[in-house]
């Protein structure tokens, strides 16, 4: 299943030791392990509070979309133990509107202003001794509203009788959406088209078309670990502790909120207890940074799960779409109208939008396509990045549409995905051409692990068997900047500085066996120390599995920098050139001359000190070609590519509408696994993730109100959810820039599980649901109407 | 939570008159119900009743023909006893479903049908097993039957004053047989989206089928008719779906629409007869 | 306000707690546990779980009052040798290991009770535990391992 990869030693190293180095390629153990089983690593929630501090509660918006006329706080303020109550206007009057921020459009206040967007959104802060007091009292704010016209859908929202912002206001972030300023009477906030060829025609000229619109509903991240952030002024400096992805990110944000240089930011992080992209952008910090810096006081926000279920949401997404093939089964063309409905704030919705639209089309060989894909305001909890980045939701449109037209050219769904899928060397319909994106042994290995072409069991009258399989592809986010600095220590250990956040995914420990490679270091010698914006250089975000690749490109070059430094400090020692010695996990050798020094010997004897410290530093960037505007298309749209599979066998429970999953097969091409237990962690997670997504997983809204924001009506999977049999397999396809051929997996998975299990309930009882989750319900109206023939359809 | 009092009586006597003088007032038996529901800001009572210093109230006692559970006995006890699991198997598999086994550990016998939830899976054992609810109030005590003490959608039968001392269930008759099936909707730990306990009660060549159903209508719902030596199994299973269907009235919720709960109520009663049957006829 | 006795693996705290006061939060706010977390706050994750005489209880929704006294046991009280913790160690079974206390004090507590599990009896006992990472696979793995260890 895994190509040979070239030989992957780095030049001017050999191989010397007898001892494992827990290097590239090995099973090593997260190096905090034993303090995860017991409990004794620190998030950001254990850290203690020191005396004095505030503990903040919220007063949320109780209408969807409305004026606030006044917001009547006496009788909070009237409350023992309460030292403030703040409102947005309170913040608004020092701060300008600068309180509104946002990583693509400058639309989220911290606290609503003169107006709410949604029902949970921040009206006011109340500050207090105790955290239940803080939250008692913020009930009893009293706000008077004067309601305006909700927009609770994408319908409304396009119908354009009501609009949730008055005109659009585009962060500095991105150049791309400066023309969007100042536009106003719409609640589009972005749109991305991909034009290639002629669609129309090929479509109007083609032998065979399907139509789906799909529809995959807003969902909840809900990692365990609740978001909770800490803010104080020290020295008239914004010191921060917060559960984010993106400490660098929320470091310029609360910079330009302030107005302050960044060396008077500093944030602080630690280990996350899960994410998925819901502890991104801007969620309690720019809150928690108001506050300290207008009342001085150190303030400590801790979200309770309800407000969990308000800061963030996964796009609900629709998706009109068809596919075309002419009469010998080729792909001719491809249609996509998609919807993202991005709730009250933009977020980084106009980035899901683009980012999925360009692979809306699905990972096939096709002649023509037009794709049209936007992002769109309605009066609901704000959507943001969840895990996928809006990938899901577009996959679940194009692997419905592939199965259907293979059946109806009466082909099998996996050989005709494999005669049309993209090889390595092929353009993609975005215009970039595929490199390590091995999708052919993706779905070859799934299918041989799920037994495709077995015969599937006749079932007993109740229970009806099937098989689907699906791919999934993502392009990395890019451009990204990644820095690392490397602090070799005299006594052979070494200290690593990246602002890469572990959050389960094992950051910490791939990167030190990456550093440990190059330097032949045991890799439990290495220490990474968590993202802290006073000592960690800059990397754009954890997220959109990037990190492997561009941070892990970062800290091989600042690995190789400390070699050839090391390599220079011998060869002035010794009077040699340096590129006659080679490091090896005794040190540094100079075979011809039979020279010899170990690192502790070479830097004691370089800085004549015992604990002395040598420093590199170095940046990885990639680079991108910006699509066109309007065709949406670039030579390289990416730097590289995630490739996934997934083959699924189950059984429908034609009583119940019940799905039984007896064997799921994942498969994601990794480029190499640095760590294989980690990537199979990786793999399996997102994919069992991805099965409550395709079951069940679903945020409930009436009237723009969540109404199952608890984790009793939010339902996750559990142990028993599991499949009966699960197969992860690792593709390594080596990309030729990737850290020893690396690339990231966290996501992968997670696109094809969806059509994976559409298609196996199609191929058990042959109806096609377009519609997510998958609940038992859904599958026996579809039943029911596919025996009734007046209800024909799908 | 910040708010309420909590009284401690050490005797029923005490406890009883401070149910019987105060207005907003509930027993904090378990508390995991109570919790929940004031976490989630539906529950404003004012003063609570602790009643875990008070003593007698967590024994489970065997007699020759019944068992009394102690309104304090954990949700789980009743689920892994071994007298239970022998005398009453019915009732330890449907306290064995609720929630989870932590929750099981904390949530109270008498709590769990305090609360008058008309999802809960105990409830649908107590009424095929025809247990009898113990009350006691500053006026004395009295005992209601189970299957009146549900009297509409969350409400029972205890009065203002009144708490749940015990329960007792009666044995399981000699030679019956019984199933327990419930069906979920979401994930497979979720809430019941429809269950039904079934005892079969064989008795000079007919076969008494008493069913509990649970989360298919407003509350708990007991039902039995006979099967007679003339009908088959199918005819049992038909006989038991017909007058399931009449009293099924479904509330709608994330968990599903009413008709589809109703459809799952019929697989749960036709999987429990159909067990509970041919468990029968295996002896 | 109450004086009562929390008796931490072993080591007896004297805290004073409201009468409503929640468990999780005297241990977490009051004796510095960090071990037990609030995940939901309604009993259905499991990342607050503690053992009080060594049966599984949700800190989250029980008063403090009730376990005055009471022999607690929370996940950094046991030593790294113990058959669970070393099993979850080995087995790889956490990924952000936020809930994975929770899921070690349940093993504790099934193992107690039941020491050679099958598959499904491991399920049912773990249920009421959510790891979002979904590392369930490698906890399987780790509570067999875990009974074999503790069987010999």
């Amino acid at each position: 299943m895994t190509e040979v990869l070239p030989d992957a030693q780095p030049a001017g190293t050999r191989q010397a030791e007898t001892e494992p180095r827990y290097g590239v390629g090995e099973r090593r153990k997260r190096f905090d392990a034993l303090g995860r089983v017991r409990g004794t690593i620190r998030y950001t929630g254990d850290e203690a509070n020191p005396p004095g501090t505030a503990f903040v509660g919220v007063h949320r918006s109780t209408a969807p979309h409305a004026r606030i006329v006044a917001v009547h706080t006496e009788d909070a303020l009237a409350i023992e133990g309460v030292l403030a109550v703040v409102t947005g206007r309170d913040l608004h009057e020092v701060l300008g509107d600068r309180i509104y921020t946002g990583p693509a459009f400058a639309d989220q206040p911290c606290l609503a202003v003169d107006k709410t967007r949604f029902v949970g959104e921040a009206i006011a802060a109340v500050l207090a001794t105790d955290p239940d007091i803080a939250r008692a009292a913020a009930d009893e704010i009293a706000v008077e509203y004067e309601e305006l016209p909700p927009v609770y859908d994408i319908d409304d929202a396009l119908r354009g009788e009501a609009f949730v912002h008055e005109e659009l206001r585009p962060s500095s972030v991105f150049a791309d959406l400066a023309h969007l300023h100042g536009v106003r009477g719409t609640n589009v906030n972005y749109e991305y088209r991909q034009i290639l060829g002629d669609a129309a025609a090929e479509r109007e000229r083609a032998a065979t078309t399907v139509s789906a619109t799909t529809w995959a509903p807003p969902t909840h991240h809900v990692p365990i670990e609740l978001p909770s952030t800490s803010a104080w002024v020290d020295s008239g400096r914004l010191e921060m502790l917060s559960t984010t992805q993106t400490p660098s990110y929320v470091r310029q944000t609360v910079s330009d909120l302030l107005d302050i240089p960044l060396s008077r930011v500093r944030i602080m992080t630690r280990p996350l207890g899960g994410s998925f992209g819901c502890k991104m952008y801007d969620r309690l910090e720019p809150l928690a940074a108001a506050l300290a810096w207008t009342t001085g006081r150190r303030v400590r926000i801790d979200a309770t799960r309800e407000d969990a279920f308000l800061l963030t949401t996964r796009h609900g997404a629709r998706v009109t779409g068809s596919m075309s093939a002419d009469a010998d089964g080729n792909i001719v063309a491809v249609t996509s109208d998609v919807r993202y409905d991005t709730g009250a704030f933009a977020d980084v919705g106009p980035r899901i939008a683009a980012k999925s639209g360009l692979v809306a089309p699905g990972p096939y060989r096709i002649a023509a396509v037009d794709v049209r894909s936007r992002c769109i305001y309605t009066n609901k909890v704000s959507a943001g990045p969840f895990r996928g980045f809006g990938v899901p939701q577009v996959t679940w449109s194009h692997e419905t549409l592939i199965d259907e037209l293979a059946r109806e050219l009466g082909e099998d769904p996996y050989r005709f995905r494999r005669r049309h899928l993209l090889r390595e060397g092929d353009i993609a319909t975005v215009g970039t051409k595929m490199h390590s994106a091995d999708f052919l042994t993706c779905i070859d290995e799934v299918t041989k692990a799920v037994g495709w072409d077995d015969p599937t069991p006749r079932g007993d009258g109740r229970w009806v068997h099937g098989k689907g399989v699906a791919v999934g592809m993502k392009a990395v986010l890019t451009p990204t900047i990644a820095n690392a600095t490397l602090n070799l220590n005299q006594d052979g250990s070494a200290t690593l500085l990246i602002s890469t956040v572990d959050m389960g995914q094992g950051s910490d420990t791939i990167m030190s066996q990456i550093v440990g490679e190059v330097l032949c270091l045991d890799s439990r010698r290495i220490h990474v120390v968590r993202a802290d914006t006073d000592a960690t250089p800059y990397d754009t975000i954890t997220a959109g599995s990037r990190s492997t690749y561009h941070t892990g490109n970062a800290v091989r070059l600042v690995a190789e920098a400390m070699r050839s430094k090391l390599l220079g400090f011998a060869a002035e020692r010794w009077g040699v050139p340096a590129d006659e010695l080679v490091l090896d996990a005794q040190g540094v050798v100079h075979e011809a001359k039979e020279l010899r020094d170990s690192l502790p010997d070479l830097v004691r004897a370089k800085f004549g000190a015992r604990g002395a410290t040598v420093t590199t530093a170095e940046n990885f960037t990639s680079w991108w070609v910006p699509y066109d505007h309007d065709t949406g298309l670039s030579e390289k749209v990416t730097e590289h590519w995630f490739a996934g599979a997934a083959a699924v066998r189950l059984a429908v429970d034609t009583w119940t509408g019940r799905i039984r999953t007896q064997h799921l097969a994942i498969a994601g091409d990794v480029g190499r696994a640095i760590n294989p237990t980690l990537v199979e962690q990786q793999l399996t997670g997102a994919a069992i993730m991805g099965i409550g997504h395709t079951l069940f997983d679903e945020m409930v809204f009436d009237q723009g109100q969540i109404t199952n924001a608890t984790m009793l009506d939010y339902q996750l999977p559990s142990i028993k959810d599991l499949p009966e049999k699960l197969t992860p397999v690792i593709v390594e396809s080596a990309h030729r820039d990737g850290p020893f051929g690396a690339k990231g997996v966290g996501e992968t998975t997670i696109l094809p599980i969806a059509p994976a299990y559409a298609g196996a309930v199609r191929d058990a009882c042959g109806v096609r649901i377009t519609t997510l989750p998958l609940t038992p319900e859904r599958v026996l109206n579809h039943l029911a109407d596919a025996a009734d023939p007046g209800k024909a359809g799908r | 939570m910040s708010a309420g009092r909590v009284h401690r009586p050490e005797t029923l006597e005490e406890a009883t008159a401070l149910l019987g003088e105060l207005d907003d007032v509930m027993v904090y038996g378990g508390g995991t119900a109570i919790q929940i529901l004031r976490k989630q800001g539906l529950l404003f009572t004012e003063d609570y009743v602790d009643i875990a210093g008070i003593p007698g109230l967590r024994d489970l006692t065997v007699t020759d023909d019944d068992i009394t559970i102690g309104t304090l006995v954990p949700l789980r006890r009743v689920e892994t006893d071994p007298r239970t699991r022998r005398l009453v198997p019915v009732a330890a598999a449907a306290y064995g479903q609720a929630a989870n086994p932590r929750v099981r550990n904390t949530a109270s016998a008498g709590g769990n049908i305090a609360h008058g939830d008309y999802r809960l899976d105990p409830p649908t054992a107590l009424v095929v097993l025809d247990a009898t609810v113990h009350l006691a109030s500053a006026a004395g005590s009295r005992e209601v039957a189970v299957r009146e003490f549900f009297t509409d959608f969350q409400e029972t039968d205890v009065r203002h004053g009144e708490m749940i001392t015990a329960i007792t269930v009666p044995r399981q008759p000699d030679g019956s047989r019984s199933s327990f099936v419930k069906m979920r909707s979401l994930s497979e730990n979720d809430w019941p989206c429809a269950s039904a306990a079934v005892l079969a009660v064989p008795e000079d060549g007919f076969v008494e089928i008493r069913m509990g159903l649970g989360a298919v209508a407003p509350t708990t719902v007991y039902l039995a008719f006979d099967v007679t030596p003339d009908m088959d199994e199918q005819q049992a299973v038909e006989a038991a779906l017909d007058i399931a269907d009449s009293v099924m009235d479904p509330i709608a919720d994330i968990r599903g629409s009413a008709s589809y709960k109703a459809r799952l109520g019929r697989v749960a009663v036709e999987q429990a007869v159909r067990s509970s049957l041919k468990e029968l006829s295996r002896d | 306000m109450n004086e009562i006795t929390l008796d931490v693996n072993g080591t007896p705290h004297k805290v004073a707690v409201e009468d409503t006061t929640l468990l999780l939060d005297a241990l977490r706010r009051r004796v510095g546990v960090t071990s037990a977390r609030e995940g939901c706050g309604v009993g259905a994750c499991g990342a607050c779980t503690v053992l009080a005489e060594g049966r599984s209880v949700s800190s989250c929704l029980a008063v403090a009052v009730r376990y005055d006294g009471t022999p607690l046991t929370t996940a950094d009280g046991l030593p790294e040798d113990d058959p669970v913790v070393s099993s979850f160690v080995d087995s790889d079974a956490m990924q952000c290991g936020y809930c994975i206390p929770g899921f070690v004090l349940m093993t504790k507590e099934l193992l107690s009770e039941n020491p050679s599990p099958n598959d499904e009896e491991v399920s049912d006992h773990l249920e009421g535990n959510i790891c979002r990472c979904a590392t369930y696979p490698e906890i399987i793995k780790a509570v067999r391992l875990a009974a074999k260890r503790s069987a010999t």
